[in-house]
């Protein structure tokens, strides 16, 4: 059956470089989010299905916290420092660590004596009301999302790896001094207020030679190797590995991390050692959910994804994957599968197959857990359910 | 040869309730037919995801996935190569069913066979990846309609609910032998405990991976129905979302009770059709009924948890909480009646469906995670019961 696959159709080598770092900015999403699900698995052993809708309404909060700040529809004020979108980050993480902590208190924590298949259906449950009972409710926000005045980053970083080939710059160069010349002679030509004639063979010709410049500047720069990135983007791959390095910390080298580490070896011997357990179970909702709710707000500031309440489906399911490609309940392995989700999803788009990015997901898992069924950094286990 | 008169009887009874369904439907106007078509289809789906989800112990996510695959497949057959068959009316519907049912048991032999060695959440993410994989391929395959969809050319007009409930009657007949003859009970076992019975000598992954095909099978199956009846499928008939119905159906009636199965498949799905002609709902009895319902679902969780006397008055009580939310909602909704930001606020009534759904889900869940029958069936030794005569017990099906 012909699925309509024209294979190769948008190759190119030289945009390998740029390919590489979208796909590290956009995993740093699917890696943030997947540290959500992998610390509430480790501890609880719950997928927590509704991790995905904490993310929507992280950035919905800031959504809302941009219109407070009164960037909303049809607003005139002007950008400002980068106060804002600290305003913007705290305000959703606050909120989203309250809606986290919330759901564990009212709905994960009665059914821990139950059976697990029980915690996974109200997980799911979960997920489907707010999707659904928040679609009743909140707005839907057209692109852009969030207004781009909040955010007074809104350049582009430029790289030069390899420059482009000289003979075309040394063409390009010639071509612009060509055109300019064409220009002042058109110009000189209507203020001198020549006859119509004359003026309009200025001007094809300084058409002509504007053509000219712009496809040698064109085939240069596809002859020579270039990274782009968007400030935005840029700030939010920082922040992302700030808040990871600050994650391995609190995990690594504080008491809190020593309990939830504990936790997620034993619960119960944990408990019998004089661990809160639930409180250590709360904690790890609010750092997961807060995670969560900043991959949101940056996602939606620097992005301007529109925004339904279904917003979270997608990147939640992809960070859920992700968080079971590297093994599940293991912190480095959700950072790592968050990473190699996204550049593969950047290289199924970069191969032409755009819209399968959403499939290619589902494919790796499969791939994956068929050959080692515990995730990359994971151990397989034979477990009683 | 008791065994076998019996058995012949329930199948003609089986037959002839069918066909008298059918006369009775036919002539009640266009909208109660289908109805009646789409309850049968939704028992077939929801027994069949009962047989990998309750009775197997597997967790699948992704039952629409099957029922889509069917359904395609199905049609794709039916428009390209049904023509040349020859067969009319029921016999071509006959042959589409197997079809379907046949692409569907590959599909799930297909998703099953690597992916039933993993542990239940896994498995979960698995199915759901599986059925996201099948809607976006479909969606991107100009032969099968792409995102426009399939027209199905029937070459016949589908009146044939009969069929659909001869499908139903064969998936519920199919896993109560199943669970009452010696070929079910490692299906119970795997359910229970999977390292014991495979110590037990039970091949795990076999049991898993029939009980998959089986039910992926009947899935398949109540698809080609589909895509005969409606003559037109697209990606978006089969969202995630019907996925999450179905489980809703299967985790409502009981996990593992086959008659719990069969009775939310055929009450539950009626409720979109009922939602879809009701008036906008207002804001203010919205909210009450959600503070209502909190507060009923609070109390009745309290009742649960620590009154342990008389069974009776356990029922009263709860009837009284049941009786009480309900006085709340409408004196809430009274007094929020003079809030204008509430009053005003209208709901369309559809979109409640599957906010109805998903808080089912986990009221269910708090108060009675096993389901409303848990793992009981319906039988006539419980009827029997019912009456006061005492009949024994019968091992299998506890």
């Amino acid at each position: 059956m012909d699925l309509g696959l024209n294979v190769w159709a948008a190759f190119e080598l030289s945009t390998l470089p740029q390919q590489v770092i979208n796909g590290l900015l956009l995993g740093a999403i699917y890696a943030l989010i997947a540290l959500g699900y992998t610390m509430v698995y480790g501890v609880l052993r719950l997928i927590n299905f509704a991790h995905g809708e904490v993310f929507m309404l992280g950035a919905y909060t800031a959504l809302f916290a941009s219109w407070f700040l009164g960037y909303g529809k049809g607003s005139t004020l002007e950008t400002s420092g980068p106060a804002n979108l600290m305003i913007l980050l705290i305000a959703s993480m606050c909120v989203c660590g309250i809606v986290g902590v919330a759901i564990e208190r009212f709905a994960y924590r009665p059914m821990r004596s139950q059976p697990r298949i029980a915690a996974l259906i109200t997980a799911i449950g979960v997920s489907l009301l707010i999707q659904y009972g928040g679609a009743l409710v909140l707005p839907i926000a057209p692109p852009p999302s969030i207004n781009e005045k909040v955010n007074p980053y809104r350049g582009v970083v430029t790289m030069n790896l390899v420059g482009g080939d000289p003979q075309l710059l040394e063409g390009y160069e010639k071509a612009k001094i060509e055109f300019e010349t064409a220009e002042k002679e058109w110009q000189a030509a209507r203020d001198a207020k020549a006859p119509d004639e004359a003026i309009r063979t200025l001007r094809d010709k300084k058409n002509d030679a504007d053509r000219t410049m712009g496809d040698l500047q064109r085939r240069m720069d596809n002859s020579g190797v270039k990274i782009r990135i968007p400030q935005g983007q840029l700030i939010m791959f920082g922040t992302t590995i700030v808040l990871m390095i600050m994650l391995t910390y609190l995990v690594m080298f504080t008491a809190v991390g020593r309990a939830m580490r504990a936790v997620s070896h034993d619960f119960d011997s944990a408990s019998l050692m004089g661990i809160n357990v639930g409180k250590i179970v709360t904690i790890t909702f609010l750092i997961g959910s807060m995670l969560a709710s900043a991959g949101a707000m940056m996602n939606a500031t620097f992005l301007g994804t529109p925004l339904t309440t279904f917003f979270g489906v997608m990147p939640g399911v992809k960070a859920f994957v992700a968080a079971v490609l590297g093994g599940i309940g293991n912190i480095p392995g959700a950072v790592l599968g968050g990473f190699l989700m996204g550049i593969a999803e950047t290289a199924v788009i970069w191969a032409g197959y755009g819209q399968y990015k959403d499939a290619i997901a589902f494919i790796i898992l499969i791939v994956v857990l068929l050959f080692r069924p515990g995730g990359l950094l994971g151990s397989a286990k034979v477990e009683k359910v | 040869m008791k065994f076998f008169a019996v058995r012949a009887g329930s199948i003609a009874l089986a037959v002839a309730a069918c066909f008298a369904l059918q006369s009775f439907a036919v002539g009640k106007g266009d909208l109660f037919f289908r109805l009646v078509f789409l309850a049968g289809l939704y028992v077939t789906l929801a027994v069949s995801l009962n047989l990998i989800n309750g009775i197997t112990g597997q967790f699948s996510i992704g039952h629409a996935a099957f029922y889509m695959v069917g359904a395609y497949g199905a049609g794709y057959m039916a428009n390209n190569y049904a023509g040349s068959w020859g067969l009319k009316g029921p016999l071509l519907m006959l042959v589409l069913l197997l079809i379907g049912a046949v692409v569907a048991a590959v599909a799930g032999l297909v998703v099953g066979l690597p992916s039933l060695r993993l542990r239940g959440d896994y498995l979960a993410v698995v199915t759901l990846g599986f059925g996201e994989i099948i809607r976006i391929f479909v969606q991107n395959s100009p032969p099968l309609g792409g995102a426009y969809g399939l027209t199905v050319d029937a070459q016949f007009k589908f009146k044939y609910v009969w069929m659909v409930w001869l499908l139903a009657i064969l998936c519920i007949a199919v896993c109560r032998n199943l669970l009452k003859s010696a070929h079910g009970l490692p299906f119970l076992a795997v359910r229970e405990d999977e390292i014991a019975s495979s110590a037990m000598g039970v091949n795990v992954t076999r049991v898993k991976v029939t009980a998959f095909v089986i039910g992926s099978a009947f899935a398949g199956a109540a698809g080609a129905m589909l895509a005969n009846f409606d003559g037109f499928i697209s990606p978006t008939s089969f969202p995630m979302e019907l996925s999450f119905t179905i489980l809703t159906m299967v985790v409502l009636g009981g996990t593992g009770s086959i008659t719990g199965s069969a009775l939310a498949g055929g009450v539950l799905f009626y409720i979109p059709e009922y939602l879809r002609d009701l008036k906008p709902v207002s804001g203010s009895s919205l909210v009450a009924a959600v503070i209502a319902v909190i507060a009923a679902v609070y109390v009745v969780k309290r009742i649960a948890d620590h009154y342990h006397g008389d069974k009776g008055k356990r029922a009263a009580l709860y009837l009284g909480t049941i009786i009480a939310g309900v006085a709340l909602q409408m004196i809430l909704a009274a007094v929020f009646k003079n809030v204008p930001s509430l009053a005003n606020a209208n709901f369309e009534a559809s979109k409640l469906r599957m906010v109805i759904f998903s808080s089912t889900l986990i009221i269910l869940m708090l108060l009675r995670p096993q389901g409303v029958f848990a793992h009981h069936e319906f039988s006539w030794s419980w009827v029997q019961r019912l009456f006061g005569k005492k009949v024994p017990t019968t091992a299998v099906s506890v």
